[in-house]
């Protein structure tokens, strides 16, 4: 029985909280076995024409989750003629696994019908919430760094990975607010969520580029401080620099700063597949591919940690 | 700020949706003065940016988010009404509709109704180009089907017609509305400027045919028939309902002569998934 298969078959339970205090396994399995991808790209409407008519040889795409459900027609068709073609992984942007309104199980079976259906290779959300009250803002808005934030997220998580008997891929996302009297700092809270859940990470560099700048602390010891042998994917991307504050547009190229995150991720032991996000002004399908294949000019400059 | 003193998760995390997503914005929805002392009590001001700048940027993502979702499904209205006006409607309608869905993809759906309750000169007008709009968006979302053959009429014994029932694609709405909207959203489409346009009421199918989406405006006898037809009315007693109307307007005769154009044309356009033989 794998680590995330579920007790029963039947309607999801709680989990007790003696499995969620239960520690992972000491000897991690880099990236939870998943397979090493190489450079990715994630998959835009705009792009859906070019694509299908030129198949270009990508690596991977990832697909938005949240595009392809509460649908039963035309995005799907593209989306199985896509995994015909190319290895896909699901990201999403409503899990809300932060929340404190309930788990929505009508979301999540979709979720894990839509990976069945496509074969992606793993699942990602983000570590925030999107909304309480039974109302959605569709943003990723921020978690306050405590321990009964901490404790709450992790449980759910553990539910979730249960549910979908295999592991969950948390990202960090950009934030422009933090909370008061929040005893930890992003990257514990971070490192503790996987831990307690047994969960993957996927690192946006540009988020924690994004985050320093808008929190004032170190990128590289928010980055020194993660265990990197959880490291299932990263995330690229361009964001907006106001002066004041930075917001995470994923516009335009990648800005140097962001690049040098990658490889420094890198040389601390993340040996992870890379994707390219680009939502805004987003330019023809080539260009994002070209800026994407950069990621390979950072990674290929610095050695793993650990490696021989 | 003590331990004793913080708010909970819960508390904590209902108190910033109802800031953030304030239609007034964080400043002018939550400046009385304890209002603000609370914001800035619960939030860390950054290095460079205030407490209360950090809470309206996620203001202000909340309503582009959403704006930018509804002009995405809306784009001919968007136009006929202005970018201001447009924006207007649309942060009024997200006040009155907040998403309560995990996709967005139904979000824009209740935009023609409330088109309808607002006291403008465009409102009804709005709400007949927003319900074609919609439609365009449904039948994205729609299965792709198997299409009747188009010599499947042909192959109906004469004696089965007065219970032959034909199936409608899921990709299919029929539409009728009180002004020429499929004209004007032909010329939004072709870029020729339209203006808002005189009433004049009028009908449009919206269908998928394989990964293309189209319309087809129907005249007024035609959206009779496609409508019986849509309401599993049999093809002889749907066609004798509009031949006796023809009859007391004296167009018969024409009648006679459309009538295997327009069901050719439905069941090449794949109109129809089958025929159902009671």
């Amino acid at each position: 029985m794998s680590r995330f298969a579920p007790d029963s078959r039947g309607n999801p339970t709680a989990v007790p909280a003696q499995l969620l205090f239960e520690r992972a396994s000491k000897i991690m399995i880099e990236r939870f076995g998943f397979p090493h991808l190489g450079i990715g790209v994630g998959l835009r409407t705009t792009h859906y024409r070019e694509i299908l008519e030129q198949w270009p040889a990508v690596d991977w795409f990832e697909v938005l989750s949240e595009n392809f459900m509460h649908t039963r027609g035309r995005p799907l068709e593209i989306l199985d003629q896509l995994a015909e073609h190319y290895p896909l992984v699901m990201h999403g942007v409503s899990l809300s696994i932060g929340s404190t309104d309930p788990l929505d199980w009508d979301y999540l079976r979709e979720l894990k019908a839509l990976r069945e259906r496509i074969g992606a290779h793993w699942v990602s959300d983000h570590l925030c919430w999107t909304g309480v009250a039974s109302r959605n803002t569709h943003d990723l808005l921020p978690l306050p760094f405590t321990e009964e934030a901490l404790l709450h997220t992790a449980r759910r998580v553990r539910e979730v990975q249960n549910f979908l008997e295999a592991p969950l891929v948390l990202e960090n996302p950009s934030s422009y607010v933090e909370f008061a009297g929040t005893p930890l700092k992003e990257w514990e809270f971070l490192k503790g969520v996987v831990e307690l859940s047994d969960s993957g990470i996927l690192l946006d560099v540009n988020n924690v580029y994004v985050s320093a700048k808008n929190h004032g602390f170190d990128p590289e010891a928010y980055l020194a401080a993660l265990p990197m042998d959880r490291v299932v994917q990263i995330h690229v991307a361009g964001h907006t620099d106001y002066g004041t504050h930075a917001i995470d547009t994923h516009v335009g190229p990648v800005p140097d700063p962001v690049w040098r995150l990658l490889a420094r991720a890198r040389e601390l032991g993340a040996n992870a597949p890379v994707l390219l996000e680009w939502d805004a002004e987003i330019p023809p399908f080539a260009v994002v591919h070209a800026e994407a294949e950069r990621a390979r000019e950072f990674l290929g400059q610095v050695a793993v940690a650990g490696a021989a | 700020m003590t331990a004793a003193s913080a708010p909970g998760l819960r508390q904590l995390q209902r108190w910033f949706a109802s800031v953030t997503t304030h239609p007034e914005g964080v400043l002018e929805g939550r400046l009385s003065a304890r209002r603000s002392q609370k914001l800035e009590r619960l939030v860390t001001p950054g290095p460079r940016l205030s407490a209360i700048d950090g809470v309206q940027i996620y203001n202000d993502g909340y309503f582009v988010r959403l704006v930018e979702c509804l002009t995405d499904d809306y784009p001919a209205l968007s136009y006929a009404l202005g970018e201001e006006a447009f924006s207007e409607l649309a942060r009024a309608y997200i006040a009155q509709h907040p998403s309560r869905s995990r996709s967005l993809n139904a979000y824009g759906q209740h935009l023609a109704a409330f088109c309808r309750t607002r006291a403008e000169p465009w409102s009804a007008f709005a709400a007949d180009l927003a319900r074609l709009e919609w439609a365009l968006v449904e039948v994205v979302h729609e299965p792709a089907s198997e299409s009747l053959r188009p010599d499947a009429l042909a192959t109906i014994p004469a004696a089965r017609w007065q219970t032959a029932r034909l199936l409608p694609s899921p990709g299919l709405r029929l539409l009728g509305f009180d002004y020429p909207v499929n004209d004007f959203f032909q010329a939004f489409r072709d870029e020729r400027a339209p203006q808002l346009p005189e009433r004049a009421p009028s009908a449009t199918v919206v269908y998928r045919q394989g990964p293309a989406l189209w319309r087809m405006g129907l005249e007024p006898r035609a959206a009779l028939l496609l409508k019986d037809l849509l309401a599993s009315v049999p093809l002889a007693i749907a066609i004798a309902t509009l031949e006796a109307r023809s009859q007391a307007t004296g167009t018969s005769e024409e009648l006679t002569r459309l009538l295997p154009q327009w069901l050719g044309s439905w069941v090449q356009s794949g109109f129809f998934r089958g025929v159902e033989l009671a």
